[in-house]
């Protein structure tokens, strides 16, 4: 054993004379050029920021891009006669000297540092402005890329937009190499999916002189681009409604009824993201001033009143009960008394004798309210829920639950509810998911939208939820919501088309304003195999069966269309 | 060599005055390195140390062989506060390496390293020589049980400090040099598959070693700043407290793991050398002892010992420098962690206690 010790101490004796040997190196021979780089601090990180991920539609379109935008900046290091440059810059560019002289003292920092004095100027001037560059020394214009939505506002609060990290953010974010300058994803999937589409930003680190100025270059990490997000969505589909509800306030949703993929997710009115990139204020101002809330996404965070698309729930729940059947006939006289109250139908003259078929088609209220009672609240309560009423639909970025009532209610107030009034709130989104579970037999989807990070598929959730409801009452439901818009007397005729079969479901909501409603559509296309379902709303938009069921046909018929989707 | 009754109680004078003087250099160090940032680290470093010192003490007076009795439970709790550590351990830093323990932060991979040693000093005392192809496979299963847990926290340079402890020890109980020249090929062998079981972070750090002006933003930035801060020290550096990197905050993980460009900065080339040859007279006065002593059980420990603490500092020595990759271990005795210093000085009193009692024999 004791040779081997010998040899033990020799290893550790001739690693430790390495070490000295490294030390004596580094610091006797070389020690004065890294003293000099130590003392004089001559090492600088010059970041170059990575271009962030594309997002594309199903079909590869492009939703969110990178366009190369022109800054005007200085070279403080390179300057000779400032204010000739300012001048020159402050002619071609159309800005205040003065303005670009505050500019260029707030962004100036190292000598080799291009200070940006002006941030945007349109290609043609950036060509000018190069050409006489030669003239100007310190004068430079760098091509940059910004953040570009190809579809300006369409989408946007589906893709939610960009702006610079606050300085509370940033401790978190510097890890991940985000400096106050880069653009952070604010709100909608530029958020959620922000580190995926970052990229991670390069550098390089130079070393400079006792004047800052750069002297040769040390080490470089090349940017890497952020990933590519590819979504369920399909943008023609998306525009066309964007442009079918014109000025309309409202929102739409329309998924995959198989899988829960959302094909178009409208808000309206709706923003350009790229307001929030640059220093333009007061845009951003007069969007968050606008009293029409142009931010807020009234597909998923707006809540609702249901009015008649919720009957569609009640006459599922009364089938299962079997407080009534297909066949059950009851008469509506214009109103109904309850207690001391007195409840009108929409139809003042009443419906006369009806059927379930009768009281889908022509939206009976009087029908629905006397179900309500022999159905009573907790029945009721629960098919609302099992629909997915207030609760959350598993969306992966901001939504609201809405509301059902939890406390005990009157007669009255059950027979109210059991028409959609009264105390419960939807988001559109809910109205489509229920939609798609009257189309896919009964099968309640989780909405989802990315399909594909950086070319590879998302562990695909075949998350659904059976509706324990049997299929006979599906099929009754289905066969009513066909006869609403088949029927030339159903509320939903307008969404009639002879180039694809539609069923759906209309709703008036009254509103805490007298005499503005709501207009809803639900629905789903074609019928026998259905590859769209919707839940349309016009905010304050009349009646449901308006623009609400014409932008369902629209919808329909291009879904129907043999190239779509 | 016979010591009289007296002065075996004693500690051993070379063993105790190099580390005492290791960690006194190191608190000085560790002043400076956290007053910009923390300066209750000082403080807290200090009171390790004064706890470790104490400590190692009171194990200087057990009695070598209740130890190595205990060396299978020891090995067993361990190995469990690890598995434990996996599945519930807080996470820091992106690794769980911590448990807590009533408020107390304790890294139980410090511990493992004391626990290993003993338990494989004592089955390979036990084996006859040259040692057998069973007793091979049995001490590298122990050995690599612990690497594999931790390894899996992810702390690969922790983990690799007891393929160092493994080879050390075998080697001394009589593996012959065949069986580490075939160990050696087939881990080459081995290499592209491991590379794909490494994390991001620890690829870019073997690339970034390679070439750390790959990446001066990431990995790359700690080396070069690193080596930087070193060179400048020249011969007697820059001064206590006058270290630019260090005070100026461009030396990352400065009080931990790269507690020596502090140290070479700050004090050159004296200073810096100075603590290397403090460490070369702490681990050549160890293997003195070992050789010395007539148990096995006690030699091959110390044997274990040194190549733990002399692994650990040529490779966090040798990393600070440029000359190995950036594998996170830290410098006995003067890297900032209670773990680690509480573990080194209990060591240190196993060998006071090993040697006191080969005297009394």
């Amino acid at each position: 054993m004791t040779a081997r010790f010998v040899r033990l101490q020799v290893i550790l004796f001739l690693a430790l004379g390495l070490l000295v040997v490294r030390l004596a190196h580094l610091q006797l021979v070389r020690g004065a050029y890294y003293r000099r780089l130590a003392e004089q601090n001559r090492l600088r990180l010059v970041p170059e920021p990575a271009p962030r991920g594309l997002i594309v539609d199903r079909r590869g379109r492009l939703l969110a891009s990178n366009q190369t935008v022109f800054r005007v900046a200085i070279v403080p290091q390179e300057l000779e006669d400032f204010p000739a440059v300012i001048q020159h810059v402050s002619a071609l560019a159309h800005r205040p000297p003065d303005a670009l002289k505050r500019e260029y003292r707030r962004e100036r920092s190292l000598a080799f540092m291009p200070a940006t004095v002006v941030s945007y100027v349109p290609k043609d001037v950036a060509i000018r402005l190069e050409e006489t560059r030669w003239k100007f020394p310190g004068l430079l214009v760098k091509p940059e890329t910004v953040r570009h939505y190809p579809g300006g506002s369409s989408a946007a609060h589906l893709l939610g937009y960009l702006s610079q990290p606050t300085a509370e953010e940033l401790p978190a974010l510097k890890p991940y190499g985000v400096r106050p300058q880069h653009l952070v994803g604010r709100t909608g999937l530029e958020r959620l999916l922000d580190q995926e589409l970052r990229g991670r930003p390069g550098g390089l680190m130079v070393e400079v002189d006792h004047r800052a100025r750069q002297v040769r270059v040390i080490g470089r990490r090349a940017p890497e681009a952020g990933a590519q997000v590819t979504l369920a969505l399909d943008a023609p589909l998306q525009s066309l409604i964007e442009q079918a509800f014109g000025t309309q306030p409202g929102g739409c949703v329309v998924l995959d009824p198989e899988t829960g993929e959302v094909l178009a997710m409208v808000s309206v009115p709706a923003f350009p993201p790229e307001a929030f990139i640059g220093p333009n204020t007061s845009v951003v101002r007069s969007l968050l001033d606008d009293p029409r809330a142009p931010l807020m996404n009234r597909a998923t965070v707006g809540v609702y009143l249901p009015g008649s698309i919720l009957k569609l729930v009640t006459a599922s729940a009364a089938l299962e009960a079997h407080v009534i059947t297909p066949a059950t006939t009851m008469g509506c006289p214009g109103s109904l008394t309850i207690g001391d109250r007195v409840f009108h139908c929409w139809n003042l003259d009443g419906h006369g004798p009806m059927t379930l078929r009768d009281a889908l088609v022509q939206s009976c209220n009087v029908y629905f309210m006397q179900v309500g009672r022999r159905l009573g609240l907790k029945r009721l309560r629960a098919a609302l829920e099992a629909v997915g009423f207030s609760r959350r639909t598993g969306w992966p970025l901001e939504e609201q639950r809405g509301h059902l009532p939890d406390r005990h209610l009157t007669e009255g107030e059950v027979a109210m509810l059991a028409m959609g009034q009264g105390e419960v709130l939807v988001t559109v989104l809910q109205g489509a998911v229920m939609a798609a579970a009257f189309a896919n037999h009964g099968w309640a989807v989780e909405p989802w939208v990315v399909r594909e990070i950086d070319h590879r598929p998302l562990p695909r959730r075949p998350s659904r939820r059976r509706i324990p409801w049997s299929p006979e009452t599906l099929e009754v439901v289905r066969a009513g919501m066909e006869a609403v818009v088949q029927d030339p007397n159903g509320t939903g005729h307008r969404a009639f088309s002879p180039l694809v079969s539609v069923a759906g479901k209309t709703g008036t909501a009254q509103t805490h304003l007298p005499g503005k409603t709501h207009g809803w559509f639900v629905g789903f296309c074609p019928v026998d195999h259905p590859r769209a379902a919707m839940a349309v709303l016009a905010e304050y938009g009349g009646s449901g069966g308006d623009l609400p069921a014409e932008i369902a046909r629209s919808v329909c018929e291009y879904v129907a269309a043999p190239e779509a989707l | 060599m016979r010591l009289s009754l007296r002065s075996s109680r004693a500690w051993d004078g070379t063993v105790l005055a190099a580390a005492a003087s290791l960690a006194f250099l190191g608190g000085l160090a560790m002043c400076s390195a956290t007053s910009a940032v923390n300066p209750q680290l000082g403080l807290r470093h200090a009171t390790w140390i004064a706890l470790g010192l104490a400590l190692s003490f009171v194990v200087a007076r057990l009695s070598p062989q209740r130890w190595m009795d205990a060396a299978g439970v020891a090995y067993g709790l361990t190995v469990s506060a690890l598995a434990l550590l996996l599945g519930a351990g807080a996470v820091r830093l992106g690794a769980t390496r911590w448990l807590s323990v009533f408020g107390l932060s304790l890294q139980p991979s410090e511990l493992m390293k004391l626990t290993t040693i003993t338990l494989l000093a004592r089955y390979l005392a036990g084996q006859p020589r040259p040692l057998p192809l069973r007793a091979v496979g049995v001490s590298l299963l122990m050995a690599s049980v612990p690497a594999l847990l931790i390894f899996l926290q992810p702390d690969l340079g922790s983990a690799s400090i007891f393929g160092a402890i493994w080879v050390g020890m075998v080697w001394m109980a009589g593996g012959s040099p065949r069986l580490f020249t075939g160990i050696a090929a087939s881990l080459l062998a081995l290499l592209p598959i491991g590379w794909h079981l490494l994390h991001d972070y620890q690829r870019d750090r073997l690339l970034v070693f390679v070439n750390p002006h790959a990446d001066p933003l990431g990995a790359g930035y700690t080396i070069i700043q690193s080596v930087i801060a070193i060179g400048s020290g020249q011969w007697l550096g820059r001064g206590w407290f006058a270290g630019t990197q260090n005070q100026l905050s461009f030396l990352p993980e400065r009080h931990s793991d790269f507690i020596f460009s502090v140290i070479g900065e700050e004090w050159g080339f004296a200073g810096s050398a100075a603590v290397v040859a403090l460490f070369g007279m702490l681990l050549g006065r160890t293997l003195h002892i070992a050789r010395e002593l007539s148990d096995p059980q006690g030699r091959l420990f110390l044997a274990g010992i040194c190549a733990w603490l002399g692994y650990q500092v040529f490779v966090n020595i040798g990393m600070v420098m440029g000359l190995v990759p950036v594998v996170g271990v830290p410098l006995p005795l003067i890297s900032y962690g209670g773990s680690s210093m509480i573990t080194v000085w209990m060591a240190l009193g196993l060998l006071q206690s090993l040697r006191r009692w080969e005297v009394h024999e």
